[in-house]
């Protein structure tokens, strides 16, 4: 039994110095979440650092990349992360769930006006013609209780359907939404680039509605900081900050070198990325990374009134001062 | 002259593979789903992810922490069987323990262990260990629970120790068993050093797999999984091999090939 407690011991002292190890280390270091894909200022940090010349000299970055931004929020509110990206309706459920405290420092992708829009897209051939018509159909999600279900129960309840009743909603994520719809597993699913694109070049579907109908300017992603650790290491969190706005500069002024950049992150080939990043039929991305707080606040409205989240106030995410775009 | 029962018996597993891929590359053709590339497109993926070098690096940080996981387990889990095996106080705590982590999937333990752990190397590591050390501690256990009290009794005559009874009889006469365990573990430590690195990666085979998945590349997710099935064979033929080395006096005399060893 003395030599199980040993063991059990020298286990429990092992994990204990490696986890010490790695909470001394964030010091000196900001720990970023990431994920894929329209996170390009960070693309460029990751695959050209000799561009930002604070980078790895006045501070390190510990990129972890997560499936998702729901995770990250878990993480944030663990403390396991300082910065990551966040979507506007993850954030809050941290908030309002978990009691994290956050900035929203800058942001990466929104719809602009005339620019792509997360649609739900029918058969050409289908009889759905109108948003009214998905009454009784199985309709696709990417997530069920994500970021784009607020808008688009808007949308539904608009039209007389009652999002929980009318219709059968599944999930199906974006990479197979696509082929959801065309083998008839689905009667409508959402559209996101580059599998837009590609659906568009194949041809034989039709966009039924868009979010931007529900508002424009979605803002879609965006990079959210813990509060106590911005309060904590200010100018740490500056320089992270001024490198994701000129990060979004040279991503924006140097396409060339953006898709190659993308294609080592993503993998993805160039060409099916030429077909629309940083084009007319992409999100947009403001030149100095700067979070639309009006257009976040507008959708939290819309949360709360579709029942998803309590009334919140975008307020308490503004810091006066650390927020893109700094130069 | 090989006789063909011979012939057979060695190509068998190769004939088996062979028909797996033909079966895929026939549902493939019928399905016609894009989500689903014939085996052939997939196995044409195999190099350009074998040729590229932060392909390989992503796969030996993989690797590592398998490796690293797969070590701490044994050398907590093989004891601890052992203990269990010969002593019914040891078995009487840790058995209920045991029974209650047996059948939670370890990679849903992981947006746990992040949040004590972290996101690094050290939360995916203890995933592995995990999902190693069960079927070894449970195999240990049967092999020393199995051993003849007379050979204990033997021992304790000829003045060994308790420590030295568990170490010169126990270990040896239960180490078939230990090694079925160790090979169980060996593939769990293959499926959770994927799995663990589904929510979270800086690094790793997960990190090919997951990302192609996302972007919907599924040439690469199919030659990522033909990859690691090769690097499961391998690991397996490998072991196989130093547990035949070890226990050829346990090992009986017909002949059932079970591995590609």
């Amino acid at each position: 039994m003395r030599m199980v407690s040993k063991w059990i011991l020298a286990f429990g002292a092992l994990t204990a110095a490696i986890a010490s190890n790695g909470q001394s280390q964030a010091q000196q270091t900001i720990r970023v979440g990431w994920t894929i894909p329209a996170e390009e200022s960070k693309y460029w940090m990751m695959k050209r650092p000799a561009e930002f010349p604070n980078l790895g000299k006045t501070y390190n970055i510990e990129w972890t990349q997560f499936q998702g931004t729901a995770p990250m929020t878990q993480a944030l509110a663990a403390g396991a992360l300082d910065c990551a990206t966040q979507a506007p309706l993850s954030l809050s459920n941290g908030v309002v769930g978990g009691n994290l405290k956050a900035y929203i420092v800058a942001q990466h992708v929104f719809e602009k006006p005339g620019g792509f829009s997360v649609y739900w897209a029918v058969m050409e051939d289908s009889p759905i013609k109108t948003i009214a018509d998905l009454k009784g159909k199985t309709v696709g999600i990417s997530v069920i209780g994500g970021g784009t279900q607020g808008p688009f129960n808007m949308l539904l309840k608009q039209n007389g359907i009652d999002p929980a009743k009318d219709i059968k909603l599944v999930e199906v994520g974006f990479a197979v939404s696509e082929d959801a719809l065309r083998q008839g597993r689905v009667d409508a699913v959402n559209m996101n680039q580059p599998f837009a694109a590609r659906a568009e070049a194949k041809g034989g579907t039709r966009k039924l509605f868009s979010l931007s109908q529900a508002m424009p300017n979605i803002v879609h992603i965006l990079e959210a900081c813990r509060a106590d650790f911005v309060d904590k290491n200010p100018e740490l969190v500056k320089a992270y900050v001024r490198d994701i706005t000129s990060g979004m500069k040279k991503a924006l002024a140097n396409r060339e070198e953006t898709l190659k950049v993308v294609n080592e992150v993503l993998k993805a080939p160039i060409p099916v990325l030429e077909t629309y990043l940083l084009k007319d039929n992409d999100f947009g991305r403001d030149p100095g990374a700067a979070p639309n707080f009006p257009a976040i606040q507008k959708m939290l409205d819309i949360y709360a009134e579709t029942g998803m989240l309590p009334k919140l106030d975008v307020a308490q995410f503004k810091h006066p001062t650390i927020v893109a775009p700094i130069q | 002259m090989m006789s063909a029962a011979t012939l057979l018996k060695r190509t068998a597993p190769v004939l088996a593979c062979v028909g797996l891929l033909a079966v895929w590359q026939f549902a493939s053709l019928v399905l016609k789903n894009d989500s689903f590339p014939t085996a052939i497109e997939a196995i044409r993926a195999v190099p350009s992810i074998l040729t590229d070098k932060d392909a390989l690096i992503n796969i030996l940080a993989s690797l590592r922490r398998m490796a690293i996981g797969f070590a701490l387990a044994l050398a907590f889990s093989i004891p601890l069987g052992l203990m269990m095996g010969r002593s019914r106080a040891v078995a009487a705590f840790f058995n209920p323990l045991l029974m209650v982590i047996y059948p939670v999937p370890k990679a849903a333990l992981m947006p746990i262990i992040m949040l004590w752990l972290g996101v690094g190397d050290v939360s995916k590591t203890l995933v592995i260990f995990l999902g190693v050390s069960l079927p070894v501690i449970y195999h240990s256990f049967e092999g020393a629970k199995a051993v003849e009290e007379k050979m204990l009794w033997s021992g304790a005559a000829m003045g060994l120790s308790a420590g030295q009874r568990l170490v010169r009889i126990v270990l040896p006469a239960a180490l078939p068993e230990i090694l079925t365990g160790c090979r169980t573990g060996l593939v769990l430590a293959l499926i959770t050093m994927i799995t663990s690195e589904m929510i979270a990666r800086q690094s790793g085979a997960g990190n090919i797999l997951f990302n192609a998945l996302d972007m919907g590349q599924y040439d690469t997710v199919f030659a990522m999984i033909i990859i690691v099935g090769m690097m499961g064979i391998c690991l397996d033929a490998a072991f196989e091999r130093i547990r035949a080395r070890l226990v050829r006096w346990s090992e009986p005399q017909f002949d059932m090939p079970l591995s590609f060893s």
